[in-house]
């Protein structure tokens, strides 16, 4: 992009006239109104599918109401000739996003942290003793971005990885969850994200009731905490069940 | 408590390769004379990794030594990205591109008051092929973003003049992005298709200039009620399209011409050629990127006959899709 600016002039994007920047007032006072008319302890309906990437070893594609991911892995496969020996093996994350993932072009939200946290959601689920010297690489695309990114991106390179047969001890599934003055919403979309006060996010692995990843920023009190993680850990489950049943289908659809 | 819902949406057509090669099995012609030849090629250049029974099934081979292009396994979704003003998602056989059109306002140049300006670009993420590392971009993938942008300016397509607003003083610049999410094979071609496809799709919002000069949406809740500044235009709109480039890209190997090769059949095939024609037939580009073997003219006549065919069945494919999406 550095480069382009030298040839094409300033460029904005036409904001609708009615734009409201402030917060609606309704969040703090009494219940929040969900956009997309969820109740505040349900998610969004997920469609889940692997062998998405034809390339790859293995891959899959989710989509959360309008957050659109692809998750290919590739590997094992040789690590680079820098590296030292190793006898474990080696886990290498990317998260990126598209240009038109986000309403503003170019508007690409944290994603060089995201690689670095999806690397740590994994790690801790992978057998990585099983390929030792090698290392296994996954990358993701964040096709359009709808709110609650990086919990579908998790979510989704969980059942890239089970689709290329490395061995994990246990699917992991991520779900967030934002408060909202007095309302704990989950699985927030962007326009929830932007007015919340604080996010939960928790990365589990269902069946072992093991958590990888928990990552809370913003303002909570002690019983919030308590209550949020409840929920989320009840979500992890039920998204931990549509996954295996996923994966099933995959396996059990006859070859077309 | 929590509650989730599995949905079946968005129909993904992930065509196994098997399935390709079973139905070419059953088309054969019994040219296994030509087959031998074309054998004792490939296994000259160590196609360990590939079966023998793959590489016979692989191609029908006719008289005249030209075979059928992936065109079972093509197909085009227009709208795939609601965020963007005009999208499509290409497949032919295994690769997958999507290409998304957005519109920002620009000021136009100044010797060219009233035309609007397209800034193509095609990314190659790592997510599409094992020889793409994040951080390094691809090296095919400025190759392809200069190839498209020449065609798709060169072919008349698209009037620049459509894309003005305010004439002197906003127009639009229509970034394409185009996505590779599958690489095997022929990605010119395919980026090419998704490119056009979104352009067809393209949809201009309704805007106005308001008090400071700056150019701003109007939704449709507003456009009941009062309006402060008459529309520069007045209803969404559609770019009016001349002709459409198609393409068609043959790896030459010998004697032997393959049309769409995959990634496979491309990493050892010795060139290629693409060629590119308008939905007049007009053609548009030849493009031989060097290679050790020498087009005979009689290939590169063979090459435009593909073409041809090529072109009215993706024609064909654009209309059935962009009409289903208006059914819609």
């Amino acid at each position: 992009m550095a480069g382009k600016i030298s040839n094409t002039p300033a460029t904005y994007t036409p904001s609708p006239t009615s734009q409201n920047k402030k917060r609606p007032s309704i969040v703090t006072g009494s219940d929040w109104v969900r956009p997309d008319g969820r109740g505040l302890h349900q998610c969004r309906p997920a469609f889940l599918r692997t062998g998405a990437v034809n390339s790859a070893s293995g891959s899959a594609y989710a989509e959360f109401g309008n957050t659109k991911v692809i998750v290919s892995v590739f590997g094992p496969r040789e690590s680079k000739k820098a590296m030292m020996y190793s006898d474990i093996g080696r886990l290498n994350c990317n998260v990126s996003y598209t240009s038109f993932a986000t309403p503003i072009r170019g508007q690409a939200s944290d994603s060089k942290d995201l690689s670095s946290m999806l690397h740590k959601a994994l790690e801790g689920a992978i057998i990585l003793e099983s390929f030792p010297k090698t290392t296994v690489d996954v990358f993701a695309l964040v096709l359009e971005s709808g709110g609650s990114d990086l919990p579908v991106v998790i979510s989704c390179a969980s059942l890239a990885l089970s689709d290329a047969g490395i061995r994990l001890y246990d699917i992991v599934a991520s779900v967030s969850m934002s408060c909202l003055g007095m309302n704990l919403v989950i699985d927030p979309v962007s326009e929830e994200e932007s007015y919340q006060d604080g996010n939960l996010m928790i990365t589990c692995m269902p069946s072992r009731n093991e958590v990888t990843q928990m990552t809370v920023t913003g303002e909570w009190s002690t019983p919030k905490i308590h209550e949020a993680m409840q929920i989320c850990l009840d979500a992890c489950t039920k998204l931990g069940m549509i996954m295996r049943s996923c994966l099933k289908e995959a396996v059990s659809a006859p070859e077309e | 408590m929590a509650q989730m819902i599995c949905l079946q949406r968005w129909k993904w057509m992930h065509l196994d390769a098997f399935s390709h090669y079973a139905f070419m099995s059953a088309t054969c012609s019994n040219q296994y004379g030509l087959m031998d030849g074309l054998l004792e090629e490939l296994e000259i250049q160590q196609l360990h990794s590939v079966s023998q029974s793959t590489i016979y099934l692989l191609r029908t081979w006719s008289l005249s030594l030209y075979t059928i292009p992936r065109q079972i396994k093509c197909f085009i979704i227009v709208g795939a990205v609601a965020s963007a003003n005009g999208s499509a998602l290409a497949k032919i056989g295994c690769t997958t591109m999507l290409a998304a059109v957005k519109l920002e306002v620009m000021t136009p140049k100044l010797e060219s008051p009233d035309e609007g300006c397209i800034a193509i670009d095609f990314h190659m993420p790592p997510i599409c092929s094992p020889l793409v590392r994040p951080g390094r971009p691809a090296e095919a993938a400025p190759v392809i973003t200069k190839q498209l942008t020449d065609i798709i300016l060169s072919s008349g397509m698209i009037d620049l003049k459509e894309l003005s607003l305010v004439s002197g003083k906003a127009a639009w610049l229509a970034y394409l992005d185009i996505y590779c999410l599958d690489a095997d094979g022929s990605l010119f071609d395919a980026a090419l298709l998704s490119a056009v496809a979104a352009f067809s799709h393209l949809q201009i919002p309704v805007v106005s200039l308001n008090d400071n000069g700056r150019i701003v949406l109007i939704s449709e809740e507003n456009s009941g009620a009062m309006w402060e500044k008459e529309p520069v235009n007045k209803e969404k709109r559609k770019l009016k399209l001349d002709t459409l480039p198609f393409s068609l890209t043959c790896a030459l190997h010998k004697n032997y011409i393959l049309a769409d090769p995959s990634a496979e059949e491309e990493s050892i095939m010795e060139t290629y050629l693409t060629v590119v024609l308008d939905s007049s037939l007009q053609l548009v580009s030849l493009n031989k990127p060097g290679g050790p073997g020498l087009a005979q003219t009689s290939a590169i006549q063979d090459c435009v006959a593909l073409t041809i065919k090529r072109v009215k069945e993706l024609q064909k494919m654009l209309n059935e899709a962009i009409s289903d999406m208006e059914v819609d």
